[in-house]
């Protein structure tokens, strides 16, 4: 096939585009739509990712010691803890030093510690959290190994506050992952029939093509390439769109929605998978339409 | 060249070819006549694979059709050429078009798509219209177009379903014309016709059909002028 490469392809593929442009313009449209979607929930589920991160990076475990430990004791606990896979630091915390952060903690409330009498705080060892630990059931099982420990009173952490995170960003991410397949066949399905129709106003071309000896690919090439091109447009539109929408935000809004790390856009390599998938679904979309076609 | 040996074919049970056995010889002209329903065109279809032979052994230029993949079609096709009665010309291209498209698809480089579709518009009396759509055309220029696609990549076999059923009998003399001249040229031509006119003045070999049968053979026809019962056919 000399000189009938992608450059062919590629060319019939925009004659291709131009004839049936009403019909790849409505598909153009569509799949912007979907993909628009597909973006906004990319974009809310990296926000979200980089939230949850930023909330383990502050994650922290109270490890309370038993009363009386030798400080060799304490030193070798304090080895074993920094030994354990998940524990980024440990600092220790003496009682003395726990009841001055209470009282700062509870400034202009110090009625609430009248009475006290001795300290009734334990020594303890305050543990950074490593962030790909953040989740419920690594955090479950991390402190549950650190409460064996010899020397071990109790172990605290923001059970809570995690176990609300984690099932958040699984929703997110289960249910972004729906949605995008459920939007991925779609676009298969859009592109399918756009190419379909461009098939049908071509049908005695091409078999007549059949009839002179032309191969598959030849045949099939140029409206793969359509399909790829017609899925591209649409997803770049839809980038662009949301890009729009994103930068078009009122302050306010940014600020409510900003995490730690504040709210940022699809990062350019997102982007790229992003329009690379599209090519793809295109790519698809024109297969099962060329080969049902050509049988 | 083409060796059919016990070919049949049936169409939901009923049978449109019945045991075909017959050779044809490279270089050789030969008219396969009959009545509608004889069966000529599906030989034809067989022939270039567009239909597939349910019984026998089909041997063209020494491939077996049977053992052929379907990726492997294309390539034998590219030796043969086809004649259509509709001429199947695409009505938006040009002449020039219709003839280099049948360049293109056989990868020819683009450098010589011009020279080469010209040349073969001009074998057939047709290069001066080449910037025409075929919708300009009378039927017999048409079919001349047709002739010149299905020659451009200088086919070894040439197959034409009755080539001259749209035509009048003056532009189906100036087609017969066309055929005779590229069979000089040691193109074999196979050719289904009901046209027994004109089939007894060329006195090429006859194969006629009946009912899916070949009836007879005849390869001198001058010694055996008896004509078979004719209808206007469509299959």
């Amino acid at each position: 096939m000399r000189g009938y490469g992608p450059v062919y392809y590629v060319v019939e593929a925009y004659h291709g585009l131009r004839s049936n442009s009403l019909v790849n313009l409505l598909a153009i449209g569509t799949i912007s739509m979907a993909m628009l979607i597909v973006g906004f929930f990319l974009v809310v589920f990296l926000n979200l990712q980089a939230a949850v991160g930023a909330m383990g990076e502050r994650l922290e475990v109270s490890v309370f010691l038993k009363g009386g430990l030798t400080p060799q004791e304490q030193d070798y606990l304090l080895t074993r803890l920094k030994a354990e896979p998940g524990v980024k630091k440990a600092v220790f915390l003496s009682k003395e030093g726990a009841l001055a952060l209470l009282k700062k903690e509870l400034k202009g409330q110090e009625a609430l510690m009248e009475g006290l009498g001795e300290n009734p705080l334990p020594d303890s060892y305050e543990i950074t959290v490593d962030a790909k630990y953040a989740e419920a059931a690594k955090m479950e099982t991390l402190t549950k190994k650190i409460g064996k420990l010899y020397g071990v009173e109790d172990v605290s952490y923001g059970r809570q506050g995690v176990e609300v995170l984690d099932r958040l960003l699984k929703l997110v991410t289960y249910g972004g992952i729906t949605l995008a397949v459920l939007l991925g066949v779609t676009v298969v399905f859009i592109i399918s029939n756009s190419v379909r129709l461009a098939l049908y106003s071509r049908g005695q071309e091409i078999e007549l093509m059949q009839w002179i000896g032309a191969t598959r690919w030849f045949i099939m090439g140029p409206f793969l390439v359509e399909g790829m091109l017609v899925a591209v447009l649409g997803t770049s539109l839809a980038v662009g769109i949301l890009a729009g929408l994103f930068h078009a935000l009122p302050r306010e809004i940014v600020l409510f929605l900003s995490g730690p790390g504040g709210l940022d856009f699809l990062p350019t390599p997102v982007i790229a998978y992003m329009i690379g998938g599209g090519g793809a679904l295109g790519f698809a979309g024109g297969i099962v339409s060329v080969n049902k076609f050509l049988e | 060249m083409i060796h059919l040996y016990r070919v049949s074919k049936y169409y939901e049970g009923i049978p449109a070819l019945r045991e075909i056995t017959v050779s044809v010889d490279k270089g050789e002209f030969v008219f396969i006549t009959g009545p509608s329903g004889a069966g000529k065109t599906t030989l034809l279809k067989i022939l270039f694979c567009a239909e597939h032979a349910d019984e026998g052994q089909i041997i063209i230029q020494g491939m077996n059709t049977f053992r052929l993949s379907t990726s492997s079609i294309p390539y034998l096709r590219r030796n043969m050429g086809f004649v259509f009665q509709d001429y199947k010309l695409l009505p938006h291209k040009t002449v020039f078009q219709n003839i280099a498209l049948a360049l293109k698809v056989i990868g020819t480089p683009y450098g010589d798509i011009e020279r080469r579709a010209l040349l073969s518009l001009k074998k057939v009396g047709m290069d001066k219209k080449d910037h025409l759509t075929p919708l300009k055309l009378s039927g017999g220029e048409q079919q001349r177009v047709a002739i010149a696609r299905a020659l451009v990549n200088e086919p070894q076999i040439l197959l034409a379903d009755e080539p001259t059923g749209n035509l009048d009998p003056q532009a189906g003399q100036e087609v017969f014309r066309l055929f005779k001249d590229i069979n000089m040229k040691g193109t074999t031509v196979l050719v289904a016709t009901h046209d027994w006119e004109t089939v007894q003045k060329m006195q090429r070999r006859i194969v006629a059909m009946e009912r899916g049968k070949i009836v007879s053979d005849t390869k001198d026809p001058v010694l055996s002028p008896t004509a078979p019962k004719q209808e206007p056919s469509t299959r």
